[in-house]
């Protein structure tokens, strides 16, 4: 008997593997986001970084290193988060629960904003706006005899105006997940009961949606605060400064440890606001699902109401997103704003060097700078695409075969914890963890492995959150049933796993891609001229006052992230034969 | 091994299996075997266990304790920690959700088991024409999972699983989302295929009609012990506890409180039966079927009064469901009998009763 046993039990070496994998995982995670965290925390509590902290918080420098700047960017914080529910939370209403006319168009209109770069936004609006105050070409309306006063041009109000422009969509997205789980029969049986319309939005839709309200309210709080392109190009010209464009400033004139310190403080401001959140919705039951699968929902007509506030949603979207794509072409094509349709020349894309044009640079294609950061960047690009959704299928999927297990928790919490951290001030604890030698390995400083790792650990809470998604679509008893077959691990992932899942992930990594193209607040820390990214030549560009290279070069981002995003909705959209019935 | 062969060796043989989940135990100490060839039912409410114990035979689970054997070969073996594969125990499982492989087509859903197994291009085709022709959907061949019916689904399901000829076969809860008239008609379907395989079953279910009308062997689970084994009309006659009387049976038996007074066991100072039959105690349960009580006065027969609930006509005589003392039972009347709700009618209990439970619900007499 015990001879057959040992012939036929032989599972003892998976089990094994069954615990390898998680230990592998939780080192990886560790690595990735707890050991930067931890020695920036150590960084400064060395003496400099002590000194660093009585300077930025207890000095007279104190009002210009921590307390304008804190104000600055929690004024942002509040303006784009109130703005962005209100404007997200409008469209959202009129596409899920409205007979607003093609609200499967406005709906992908409404996520387009989110899938731009930022600083696009930013620099259309120089374009247009900026005034004589710096010197250097001004704005197509002060070209054309308007004057531009200041508030308008430069600082707070451009800035928050551009930034609510980029973030609402991310707000839209949020908030239409919640209403479209609010079911229809949910608001019919409140017809049934006689309530009029007004009574049915504030009685069931308005509490049943708060908690996503809420949470779009704190991740674009989250987001504004941690952004760092669109304050960079219109703020810090007139000296406002943000937190992130002070912790730049800090890192770039070589003050490291105030860095730090400032990089700390402003975890704790966007993670204090991201906890604030969380509590005011925590002890409610959680209404919303991220993936939106709501049932039937109950769309309200909007009578005559209907084509006005459709043009109202289409001007919306058309002003942040179309609006600006086509000034900055225009601009990339004028010699200058003032008359940004005539006179056009092609030199900004494809002129040679050494003319009497842009101070004698050649035109973008033309410029080996360029080209390299091109190839840079999609390398880049598809590389944390395919690490962070490999990354972020395999804790999914450990994540829910341990559930419940204090492994699946610390794994769960740790992968989910750069959500926390705004990316500058990550980029920053990566500075502090491999910008000097550890022990026989070489500082990471400036090679593309760091851009890498820094990536791949900012997007990790989206990379799991979508391995999760796409691994719910796949019950447990699919790959039961095959492995009963006696398949063995990898024959199922690759005749049954993979297949059901290859749509989600393409989609999931295009859209990391896209997250990757278009962000500059990670990489302007982490770049130097052997790792050079197209965002960071358009910022330099433009803070050199070149702008149409600028503008030309945020052109080719918009125009890779837009394409990329429109195959990520065609690749999740698009029916399955196997699902036609 | 030994030298036992043939008939003398079970086919599932399952010794004193324990699972937990952490502070729970979900099957507690579980010791049952049948022969080759038999249709094991494992029958119990929600929660009993009954599922974790197939998939602990399927191999998708690992018992805590105990050991499984088909035909004489220990597959698991919970006090050693070791399991052989799923796919290396000669076990199909069909689920109860069907678990179709939705990419691939009804004949694909069949085939790619068989070329898991290593069966030739040819073997497998004539094999997939030969379970689809059995199950009488041949001509679903080349569709796809979400383009056919449920009943469809499940018959490919059934033909995925009988594929590569596996000499155990266990279903779980296969008929549940089905309509209740496909469901009987299935019924019959799969016993053809349990015969037609000669392949030894296990079947879960929380139906005990399915249980009766299938099984040659019956389990009863509740809170993850057997409260009792054997073949169905045994279950059904004998019942060990007051859990498996009033658990088994269409309509439900019904279980009398009575008290002993004198000689005599007393519901509401009705005499009912003789106290000799509690043995030494004071207070049990008196077990009658439902054709054991009569709607209306039957002269010589002790009778009480209920409150008359609901009545559901069923081959020609009327279930009536009644209460008396706030306890439900369930009596037969003659023809089709017809009340309103509320109104006072009379139960006669027209023999003896046919089980004495104690209190604690085991069985005295």
């Amino acid at each position: 008997m015990s001879a057959v046993a040992t012939s036929v039990l032989s599972r003892r070496g998976f089990l094994r593997s069954e615990t390898l994998v998680p230990v592998v995982l939780i080192l990886v995670v560790g690595v990735l986001v707890i050991a930067p965290l931890v020695k920036i925390v150590l960084s400064t509590l060395t003496v400099e970084g002590l000194d660093a902290w009585q300077a930025v918080l207890a000095s007279k420098m104190s009002e210009n290193l921590w307390w304008r700047p804190l104000w600055n960017t929690v004024l942002l914080g509040i303006g784009v988060a109130a703005g962005c529910v209100l404007m997200g939370g409008f469209l959202a209403w009129l596409v899920v629960l409205t007979d607003v006319p093609a609200p499967k168009t406005l709906g992908l209109l409404a996520t387009l904003p989110f899938m731009i770069p930022s600083f696009a936004a930013a620099l259309a609006w120089g374009a247009l706006f900026r005034n004589s105050r710096l010197g250097g070409s001004v704005g197509f309306f002060e070209a054309n005899g308007y004057i531009v006063p200041d508030w308008l041009a430069w600082g707070l109000l451009p800035t928050l105006i551009v930034l609510i422009a980029h973030y609402y969509s991310l707000a839209f997205t949020v908030i239409s997940a919640a209403l479209s789980s609010v079911g229809a029969d949910l608001v019919e049986a409140a017809q049934v009961a006689g309530a009029k319309r007004s009574r049915i939005f504030f009685g069931i839709i308005l509490p049943v949606v708060t908690p996503a309200l809420v949470a779009a309210a704190s991740l674009t709080f989250a987001g504004a605060v941690s952004n760092f392109a669109a304050p960079a190009l219109l703020g810090l010209p007139v000296r406002m400064q943000t937190l992130s464009t002070r912790l730049f400033g800090m890192i770039e004139t070589g003050q490291t440890e105030r860095g730090f310190v400032i990089a700390l403080l402003l975890i704790i401001v966007s993670a204090s606001f991201l906890w604030l959140g969380e509590r005011l919705v925590a002890g409610r039951k959680s209404y919303v699902t991220v993936t939106g699968k709501g049932g039937r929902t109950k769309r309200f007509p909007l009578g005559k109401w209907r084509w006005p506030l459709f043009c109202v949603a289409v001007l919306m979207c058309a002003l942040t997103t179309f609006l600006p794509a086509v000034i900055l072409t225009a601009s990339s094509f004028a010699l200058q704003n003032g008359s940004l349709f005539s006179n056009w020349t092609t030199h900004f894309w494809i002129g040679e060097g050494g003319t009497d044009m842009a101070q004698g640079q050649a035109g973008i294609f033309r410029n080996p700078v360029l080209i390299e950061a091109l190839w840079m960047t999609l390398k880049l690009a598809v590389t944390v695409a395919f690490t962070t959704m490999a990354l972020g299928l395999a804790l999914a999927h450990t994540i829910a075969r341990n559930k419940g297990s204090v492994l699946a928790t610390v794994l769960g919490q740790v992968s989910f914890t750069p959500i926390l951290i705004p990316s500058i001030a990550f980029a920053a604890a990566y500075i502090a963890l491999f910008g000097a030698p550890i022990g026989p390995l070489p500082s990471l400083y400036g090679t593309f492995l760091l851009l890498v790792l820094a990536a791949s650990a900012h997007l990790l809470p989206y990379a799991v959150q979508s391995g999760r998604s796409v691994l719910g679509q796949i019950s447990a008893d699919i790959e039961e049933s095959a492995r009963l077959t006696g398949a063995g691990f990898f024959r199922r992932m690759g005749a049954i796993i993979m297949p059901l899942a290859i749509r989600g992930l393409l989609a999931g990594a295009l859209l990391v891609f896209v997250k990757i193209v278009r962000d500059l607040s990670l990489v302007v820390l982490l770049f130097t001229s052997t790792s050079p990214v197209l965002s960071m030549l358009a910022y330099r560009y433009a803070a050199e006052g070149f702008m149409q290279f600028a503008n030309a070069i945020t052109m080719v981002i918009l125009v890779l992230c837009v394409v990329a995003t429109l195959l990520a909705h065609r690749l999740q959209n698009r029916v399955q034969k196997w699902k036609s019935a | 091994m030994t030298s036992q062969h043939g008939t003398s060796v079970p086919a599932i043989a399952i010794r004193n299996v324990t699972k937990r989940f952490g502070n729970f135990t979900a099957v507690d100490n579980v010791d049952i075997s049948v022969p080759q060839g038999s249709f094991l039912v494992l029958v119990g409410p929600s929660g009993c266990g009954k599922s974790t114990l197939l998939r602990m035979l399927a191999g998708l689970e690992t018992p805590s304790e105990g050991e499984f054997a088909f035909m004489g070969r220990t597959v698991s073996d919970g006090t050693r920690g070791l399991v052989a594969d799923a796919g290396a125990r000669d076990a199909g499982l069909v689920f109860q959700s069907y678990a179709l492989w939705p990419h691939m087509t009804v004949a694909g859903n069949i085939e790619w088991p068989l070329k898991v197994a290593k069966w030739s291009k040819a073997d497998r085709t004539a094999r997939a024409d030969e379970v689809l022709g059995l199950l009488g959907i041949s001509a679903l061949k080349e569709r796809y999972p979400a383009e056919i019916s449920g009943g469809q689904q499940q018959r490919v399901a059934i033909a995925r699983t009988i594929g590569p000829k596996p000499s155990i076969l266990l279903f779980d809860e296969p008929l549940s989302n089905l309509d209740a008239k496909l469901r009987i008609e299935m019924r019959s379907e799969l016993m053809r295929i349990h015969r037609a395989t000669g392949a030894t079953s296990v079947y879960v279910t929380h139906d005990q009609v399915e249980a009766m009308t299938m099984a040659s062997h019956v389990a009863v689970l509740n809170n993850g012990r057997v409260e009792q084994f054997g073949v169905p009309l045994d279950l059904l006659e004998n019942p060990r506890t007051t859990f498996v009387a009033t658990f088994l049976g269409t309509p439900p038996a019904n279980l009398i409180e009575v008290t002993r007074s004198g000689d005599g066991l007393v519901y509401d100072g009705l005499r009912l039966a003789d106290a000799r039959r509690a043995e030494t105690q004071d207070g049990v349960q008196l077990l009658y079927p439902a054709h054991g009580l009569m709607v209306g006065d039957v002269p010589g027969r002790p009778a009480i009064t209920a409150r008359f609930e609901e009545a559901a006509p069923i081959a020609g005589r009327t279930m009536v469901t009644a209460f008396s003392g706030g306890k439900r039972l369930t009596a037969m009347a003659d023809g089709y009998f017809r009340a309103a709700s509320g109104d006072t009618i009379r139960l006669s209990f027209l023999g003896e009763p046919s089980a004495v439970f104690a209190m604690t619900g085991e069985r005295i007499d």
